[in-house]
């Protein structure tokens, strides 16, 4: 049965930073929203409900920061929720507001976040409390070291190299530099990748993401409030979510459905996806793709994963200097990507947000000429839940 | 302007219940210094560490196998930066598939040289045998065990 | 106009263990799911999506819906969490059936006791910017909300000594399992203060507890032929500011918006003769009595009346939480989505000692955080919606 088509009327993104001493966490949200409803040419009264985008609560210090949001997304008396999927949380977020207008509910939603990693004293020891306390809480898990892991995996069986990874940043990096909202502008070169300091092998230190604060806000509509509003919009015409199992040794050893190395369950996302939106060849149809990848090396899978390239393939593609650039074919990230900046609250809604700027044809200097359809994906957990969405014009 | 901040910390304490099957394989590992895994009934997977239900099926799972204590490595990292509360580095841990098992446990590897990052990594490539190695004190802990090649 | 998909709740269960440490956290998230499923008539593959709700502080997980996930049968599956209560992971699962993208939802929502102090946990939940250092937990906020009604309406606190006596009487009927405390007013007026104006016989201790619950579009149910489920005639949710100083805590606007948004869906014009069984938010009596009036159940002037009458006891005109409440059982972050739950299971005929005859429309209202933050309100039917065109 069709739903109702739901249309992205707004968007709003921090100039993402490391440190936004000059405001505190709601004050970070309430920023976000301002540009998102000066977008829309909207009002706060406007909106009929509120999704907010929040992750780990530790990362911000505050249990259910998300009360502290309400008026900073105008949400006394209103409809309001909070998600939570860890990484994936703010195209999960997008994903909720979907539903709302979807279902008839209501015919205009803000979605919005914002996150400050920057001043949470060291992200990683956080990141340690997300395993289980009965078997791997007691191992230095992190995000780092368990994708660190996956790059090895990827590496004997595909024969991925440092290179390989260290080419990833170089091309994030030269988008970014034409991104005003990322972090991390600096342009660089593998030699420079190469020789920065080792964090967890094969991870060095720039094929990380940097910590950003920041926040992201979108408003979503019916297609009946949009004509009725005249307004411009893009449309959403793919959604959905997988995940794997939780435990990392699952997804190794014998008889696994998922590999660590690959990302199956991302697979499984975008099928969904590009089942409701009637994408049948992803290749041909999909004209710039944000896909979540916090590392280097965690690249490669997503761009598998959705199906633009065969599994193993993606790193000589690159290497071969036609795919994945922008100006070239396929482009992977033009916006400089989750590496380039980390809002870890609202980074998958900041996908979801630069893959509509892209259709939209509003997104600058790192514009995909003639982008119609573009696709954005999350990732949350230890590499376990995985949102995507199609966005076309 | 002079802009000021607050330091927090958070400290709270859990007492986490284990369940009868947790509690089981780390009484095995404390007692008789053995590794134990739990079978899937419709997959037949054995589940390293174990479980009371398999995540692919939600079936409860059936009989404890013994596994290892020989095994080879599915994946590994060395650590070379220093995180607040978590060990000095460097050092190296990742997964093992221990003899028995279809599943890979976490697990520290010790007695390696870990100074050349490449060298290092060398030796604990995929597919490296390795052994289980007990602590003489043990709790009932993942620390109790840890893998050293052989 | 097309008419709108309707959403019914089909399946549900509780999972309360006497002594929750003998299984962890997980375990008996399995096991509510299991026994929801039973409970359905379902098979895990016959879920389409799963939305979960826990508080990571409670749980000592930075994001709990990973380790639970499998527990629920999240892999494979689409989940999604929603910490911030248990009744807005009920209200996304029905939107997303709703939406036509999914024909059956499974939605958890637990509360742990692992962390050594709830209180402490609690805590954390102020803004370190001016907040923190204050002693403000749950049970202070609900002190606090106590004391700002006891100020606006002379003779509440009878009123909430009443109430708390009722779902006592209530509780030794539904779940005489479950220690309830005590029953006698004058015990409960008497007892220990805890947080003024609340005494220990006013409260009852947290509790753990896993709540599942099922929803099937009608496509799904008329496919399956699952017999009486509850329809959702109607839903709404809003929320307060954050600041409890932003708010006038003897005031409950964001319930009187969502039981609008609520009725306006279900199209109910009188609350008070509307429905044949209510189950609210009491994680303190006060509670209730806020609820009754925003609900438009009963005006604050006529508390005592209606109260000493008996209207809202079993047997009388409008049974109020005769499941207990959480004046006798606390599953404190889960309490609001089992307040849904248990209004469902009347109409569906499920509440087992403690079911209210003929009961064709229930009321259900979950409220959470801070002196009632957020509230959630459902109205279900027996049979399905009149739709206008």
């Amino acid at each position: 049965m069709k739903a109702p088509r739901v249309g992205i009327i707004g968007i709003g993104q921090s100039d993402y930073k490391s440190r936004r001493d000059d405001a505190n966490y709601p004050e970070l949200v309430r920023e976000a929203v301002a540009l998102a409803l000066n977008d829309c040419q909207r009002s706060l009264q406007d909106m009929e409900a509120v999704v907010y985008s929040l992750a780990p609560d530790a990362l911000l210090g505050i249990g259910n920061a998300e009360r502290l949001g309400v008026d900073a997304v105008g949400a006394r008396n209103k409809r309001f929720m909070r998600i939570n999927t860890g990484g994936s949380t703010g195209i999960s977020s997008v994903a909720a507001a979907h539903s709302h207008i979807a279902a008839g509910a209501c015919d205009i939603v803000l979605v919005a976040g914002a996150d400050k990693v920057g001043e949470c004293g060291d992200s990683q020891t956080i990141m340690n409390k997300i395993w289980d306390p009965i078997y791997e809480r007691s191992l230095p898990l992190g995000t780092i070291t368990m994708l660190a892991m996956s790059a090895l995996r990827y590496m004997h069986k595909y024969g991925m190299t440092q290179e390989d990874m260290a080419r990833v940043i170089v091309k994030n990096r030269a988008h970014a530099a034409l991104n005003p909202r990322a972090h991390l502008r600096k342009e660089t070169t593998i030699e420079e990748v190469m020789s920065s300091r080792m964090i967890s092998w094969p991870i060095k230190l720039f094929d990380c993401c940097p910590q950003s604060s920041g926040g992201c806000a979108m408003v979503l509509a019916s297609e009946a409030y949009i004509r009725a509003n005249n307004l411009e919009a893009v449309w959403i015409t793919g959604l959905a979510h997988s995940s794997e199992s939780y435990y990392l040794g699952d997804r190794m050893g014998r008889g696994y459905t998922a590999d660590h190395a690959d990302a199956h369950a991302l697979g499984e996302s975008f099928q969904r996806s590009y089942k409701m939106a009637g994408i049948t060849d992803p290749v041909r149809q999909v004209d710039a793709a944000e896909l979540y990848a916090p590392f280097s090396n965690t690249e490669f899978h997503a761009i598998e994963a959705a199906g633009l390239a065969p599994i193993g393939r993606s790193p000589q593609m690159l290497k071969d200097g036609e795919y994945f650039k922008l100006g070239g074919r396929l482009p992977v990230n033009p916006s400089g990507g989750t590496v380039c900046s980390n809002p870890i609250a609202v980074t998958a809604m900041v996908r979801v947000a630069e893959a509509a700027l892209q259709v939209w044809g509003r997104a600058g200097a790192h514009q995909v000429q003639g982008a119609k359809v573009a696709i954005a994906s999350g990732n949350g957990g230890d590499h376990q839940f995985f949102g995507t969405m199609v966005v076309e014009a | 302007m002079e802009f000021l901040k607050r330091t927090e910390n958070w400290n709270i304490t859990y007492e986490h219940a284990l369940g009868e099957t947790a509690s089981w394989f780390y009484t095995k590992i404390r007692d008789d210094a053995e590794i134990y895994g739990r079978r899937c009934a419709e997959s037949g997977r054995v589940l390293v560490p174990p479980r009371a239900f398999s995540d692919q099926t939600l079936a409860p799972t059936t009989d404890w196998v013994k596994v290892g204590p020989e095994g080879v490595i599915e994946a590994f990292t060395i650590v070379y930066d220093a995180f607040k509360n978590l060990p000095p580095p460097p050092y190296a841990f990742g997964y093992v598939l221990l003899e028995g098992a279809d599943t890979a446990i976490g697990g520290y590897f010790k007695g390696v040289d870990l100074g050349d990052p490449a060298a290092a990594a060398r030796k604990l490539a995929i597919g490296t045998r390795v052994i289980t190695r007990f602590a003489k004190e043990r709790k009932g802990d993942v620390l109790d065990f840890w893998f050293e090649t052989v | 106009m097309r008419t709108a998909l309707q959403v019914g709740m089909i399946g549900c269960a509780f999972h309360a263990p006497r002594n929750h440490d003998t299984a962890s956290l997980e375990e008996a998230v399995h096991q509510a799911t299991h026994n929801a499923l039973r409970d359905a008539g379902l098979a895990i593959d016959d879920i389409d999506g799963i939305v979960v709700a826990a508080n990571d502080q409670y749980d000592g997980r930075a994001i709990s819906i990973m380790a639970a996930s499998g527990s629920v049968g999240g892999v494979g599956r689409d989940i999604l969490c929603t910490p911030s209560c248990g009744e807005h992971a009920f209200v996304l699962a029905a939107l997303r059936v709703g939406a036509g993208q999914f024909r059956t939802q499974l939605v958890v929502s637990w509360s742990s006791l692992e962390t050594t102090t709830l209180s402490e946990a609690q805590r954390l939940g102020t803004d370190p910017y001016f907040h923190r250092q204050l002693p403000i937990d749950d049970l202070s906020s609900h002190g606090m909300q106590a004391n700002a009604l006891e100020a606006r309406v002379p003779g509440a606190r009878d009123a909430a000594i009443a109430v708390t006596a009722g779902s006592r009487k209530h509780a030794a009927i539904a779940y005489p399992e479950f220690s309830a405390g005590p029953v006698d007013p004058r015990v409960i007026a008497s007892s220990r203060v805890v947080r003024w104006p609340l005494t220990e016989g006013m409260v009852s201790q947290p509790a753990f507890a896993v709540v599942a619950v099922v929803l099937g579009s009608d496509a799904f149910i008329a496919e399956r032929g699952i017999g009486q489920p509850a329809w959702i005639h109607g839903m709404g949710w809003a929320t307060e500011p954050g600041f409890l100083g932003d708010r006038d805590l003897a005031e409950l606007p964001s319930l009187r918006s969502a039981a609008q948004q609520a009725y306006g869906a279900a199209g109910i014009t009188q609350a008070e003769s509307a429905f044949d069984v209510a189950e609210v938010a009491d994680a303190s009596p006060y509670q209730q009595l806020l609820a009754l009036e925003a609900l438009g159940l009963c005006q604050a002037d006529a508390w005592q009346a209606c109260i000493g009458r008996g209207d809202f006891r079993s047997g009388g005109r409008l049974p109020v939480n005769p499941s207990g409440g959480a004046l006798s059982f606390n599953p404190v972050f889960c309490a609001g989505l089992m307040r849904i739950a248990e209004a469902g299971n009347q109409v569906r005929g499920q509440a087992g000692r403690h079911q209210v005859a003929d009961v064709t429309k229930a009321l259900a209202h979950g409220a959470s955080g801070f002196a009632m933050q957020y509230n959630t309100v459902v109205v279900f039917g027996r049979d399905r919606k009149e739709v206008q065109q």
